[in-house]
């Protein structure tokens, strides 16, 4: 039996923008309320998934904000925090608060432009402990460049295959109106141009950092054949430094979340069609494909060398362009997600719809793998 | 680095706790100051708190199989093994600091807020009596009684040097003028230890000089730290010819292992930030006896025309009007160029006593809180 069915899902372009926060999270809740065929009236409870109000813009209290944008409704609503899986932890919510609320509505936002860089990395890093990370000089790419370190020494991962990962999702996101990098193309030149930013990772194996919003309305009953169903939601937690771990190759969160996934919507990775995974970093969408169980550990690498996670291949791995090039709007980027596997389930994905899209799943990974939410979504009945 | 271990169910945590969530019994800590180095990251973008960029991150495995990330200056590789965080002997590492005024007074407070051991020397009993209050009244704002109580037991404040011989590193921060630094130096150097190091807080008076009544050159060198102590993060680290290879290097490794960046000078009058500064808040005090604009528009002008954080007038307020003054003369008398001379108001305002927010007045009122 399905957790919960998503009614209608709205999001904004991912990227740079001069529009406000409340403006940006009204634009995903207008579109998703209008994709679901409701009004604000419908609603009875609210979600909202954002990591950086507070340190970028000094605006926290999001529900009440968002409270605003609903006027007269004072509806139940409350705010979800946890970090780059804000948004995959609010979805998670939102199943579990079916048992209460009819229908809720997630909003994840996220606004990063105009901040200098510096603050940006010291407030993205504020993900790592604050002590054992961020007094180490250990920020947001460093954290992943040590993963990937790692997984080089113990599989022989290269930064060729990473290379292709950028390449790849790239490639996708120009099918993808909504994504921070539609309108660019990106060569084997670009990448080779790319500064060194925390070695071995290089600019076009980081993410961008975006400014948007993403919608998804939830509900325990289906509205007909646009409603897709949520078969299995997963979430799970490790501590938040890689100095508290014993494996630094896999996201152990990652691993729970996904077989708690799975085994909620009894259905086993070989099932899976496509993905949309967590991928801030090149070697994060290499992890996440060994996490969810895709492939063996080590094996991923192979899959992209073979183009079986390209649009046309065998397992398609983030067709919207991922967070690499679709763009990481930290706290919209969960709801995002399941916006793009809705899409795909339904067959409205437009130019970047994938041949086979009966099964679904999103992976929203918080820091590195401190917090992950997976979710298994299926084709309406 | 340590780890806090549960002996009941083997459970670790990464932080000073003090019982197990799970078994509610005491932990154990597991210090590791030294591991083998199992992946590392050159980190070539700064950010807030790590301006330093590039710099290396390695994550390190100890013997008990605990991992730490570490923050370091030179490249590593894996596989090599590393000691890391402050050196076991700079972990009891003795601190001397000469001077009670706003300096020494900061510098106190970071010391012991970085948990060395301070002895602490002032001119007068009734100044460094004084000058311990205000410490005591500034280190409760940030630690309980039993913490506050705990660091005072490592500071031993006193107008005496004998104490100076139990000193590691002696930093000198008296008032701006050569001659008293010269006889401080002098004599804090015949109590100190042969294997010690005396470093002036000079903002940047002639280090040859300071050098040349020391019996030991070779262990002198300067530290330039900025006020406050605690918050700003650069130390220009300077030393005359004298000095020796090991001693720069120590100098440097103490300042970052106070979470500072060192910035290497060579001894040139006022070294680089109050070069570039001095005539900064002279021309900002031209143009306010000019009646150009008032204070307050003058700094705000800076602040929001330069995007410096504080404008050069309220600046001075908090360096202190007579040790703006002590700089540029001395500036002149070293360069022999007169425009560094301090603006006719500068030494009225000195004159008068009014001498920064110490004070509490100079070119602002200080006496009533700011609007």
């Amino acid at each position: 039996m399905p957790q919960g069915y998503v009614l209608g899902v709205g999001k904004t372009r991912f990227g740079p923008t001069s529009k406000s926060l409340p403006a940006l999270a009204q634009e995903a809740i207008i579109a998703a309320l209008g994709d679901a065929g409701l009004t604000v009236g419908d609603i009875d409870a609210f979600i909202v998934a954002n990591y950086l109000g507070g340190p970028n813009e000094g605006r926290l209290h999001l529900n009440s904000v968002v409270a605003g944008l609903m006027p007269g409704t004072h509806l139940p609503g409350w705010r979800v925090e946890a970090a780059c899986a804000s948004g995959g932890v609010a979805v998670h919510d939102a199943l579990l608060s079916l048992s209460r609320y009819g229908t809720v509505l997630v909003v994840g936002v996220e606004r990063m432009s105009g901040i200098p860089g510096m603050q940006l990395t010291r407030n993205i890093g504020m993900a790592g402990d604050l002590d054992l990370d961020q007094g180490a000089g250990l920020n947001f790419p460093a954290s992943y460049a040590l993963v990937a370190q790692r997984h080089m020494d113990a599989f022989g991962t290269t930064t060729r295959d990473l290379e292709l990962v950028s390449l790849k999702n790239h490639d996708n996101a120009r099918l993808n109106p909504l994504a921070h990098f539609y309108h660019k193309t990106v060569t084997q030149a670009d990448i080779d141009a790319g500064v060194m930013v925390a070695s071995p990772l290089r600019l076009f194996d980081c993410c961008p950092v975006s400014d948007g919003a993403a919608a998804v309305v939830i509900s325990g009953a289906s509205r007909g054949d646009r409603s897709i169903p949520i078969l299995g939601s997963g979430l799970s937690t490790d501590a938040i430094s890689l100095s508290q771990r014993t494996v630094h190759t896999s996201f152990i969160a990652a691993r729970n979340a996904a077989a708690s996934a799975y085994e909620q919507a009894s259905v086993s990775a070989s099932d899976v069609d496509f993905v949309e995974v967590h991928d801030c970093f090149t070697i994060a969408e290499v992890v996440a494909m060994e996490d969810l169980g895709l492939c063996s550990p080590g094996e991923a690498t192979r899959l992209i060398r073979d183009g079986v996670t390209s649009r046309d291949g065998a397992l398609p791995v983030n067709a919207s362009g991922g967070l690499k090039a679709g763009g990481h709007a930290i706290g919209a980027t969960g709801v995002g997600q399941v916006y793009e596997v809705v899409k795909q389930l339904r067959g409205e994905a437009g130019d970047r719809q994938l041949a086979k899209a009966r099964i679904g799943l999103t992976h929203n990974v918080g820091g590195v793998g401190g917090t992950c939410a997976v979710h298994v979504l299926g084709s309406a009945s | 680095m340590s780890h806090w271990v549960c002996h009941s169910c083997g459970a670790r945590y990464g932080y000073a706790l003090e019982r197990c969530t799970h078994c509610d019994v005491a932990l154990t800590e597991l210090e590791s100051s030294s591991g083998t180095v199992i992946a590392v990251t050159e980190v070539s973008v700064p950010s807030v708190g790590h301006e330093d960029a590039p710099y290396y991150c390695a994550l390190l495995e100890d013997e008990d199989g605990s991992s730490l990330i570490v923050k370091l200056s030179r490249p590593v590789i894996v596989g090599q093994h590393v000691t890391v965080g402050v050196p076991d002997e700079a972990e009891r590492i003795v601190v001397g600091v000469l001077g009670t005024g706003i300096m020494g007074k900061g510098l106190v407070e970071l010391l012991m807020g970085s948990g060395y051991d301070v002895v602490w020397v002032g001119r007068s009993q009734p100044s460094i009596d004084a000058a311990r209050k205000k410490l005591l009244e500034r280190l409760g704002r940030v630690m309980d009684e039993g913490e506050l109580g705990e660091r005072l037991d490592r500071l031993d404040a006193g107008i005496r040097m004998d104490g100076l011989h139990e000193c590691d590193l002696v930093i000198e921060a008296i008032v701006e003028e050569l001659e008293p630094k010269k006889e401080w130096l002098r004599v804090a150097e015949q109590a100190m230890r042969a294997e010690a190091i005396l470093a002036t807080n000079t903002s940047g008076l002639p280090l040859d000089e300071l050098a040349a009544v020391l019996e030991h050159p070779e262990r002198f060198g300067c530290l330039h730290f900025f006020n406050p102590a605690t918050r700003m993060k650069l130390v220009e680290v300077s030393s005359p010819d004298t000095t020796s290879a090991q001693t720069r290097e120590r100098l440097e490794a103490f300042a970052r292992a106070l979470g500072k960046v060192p910035v290497t000078v060579k001894s040139r009058p006022a070294f680089v930030v109050n070069r570039v500064l001095m005539p900064l808040i002279n021309e900002a005090v031209r143009s306010l006896e000019e009646e150009a604009a008032s204070a307050e528009q003058i700094d705000e002008a800076i602040r929001l025309g330069l995007n410096h954080p504080m404008g050069p007038l309220e600046l001075a307020d908090l360096i202190g009007l007579d040790v703006v003054v002590d700089i540029m003369d001395n500036l002149v008398e070293r360069t022999g160029d007169g425009i560094y001379a301090p603006r006719p108001m500068l030494r009225t305002l000195v004159g008068q006593g009014h001498l920064g927010r110490k004070t509490s007045r100079g070119f602002y009122d200080h006496s009533a809180p700011r609007a």
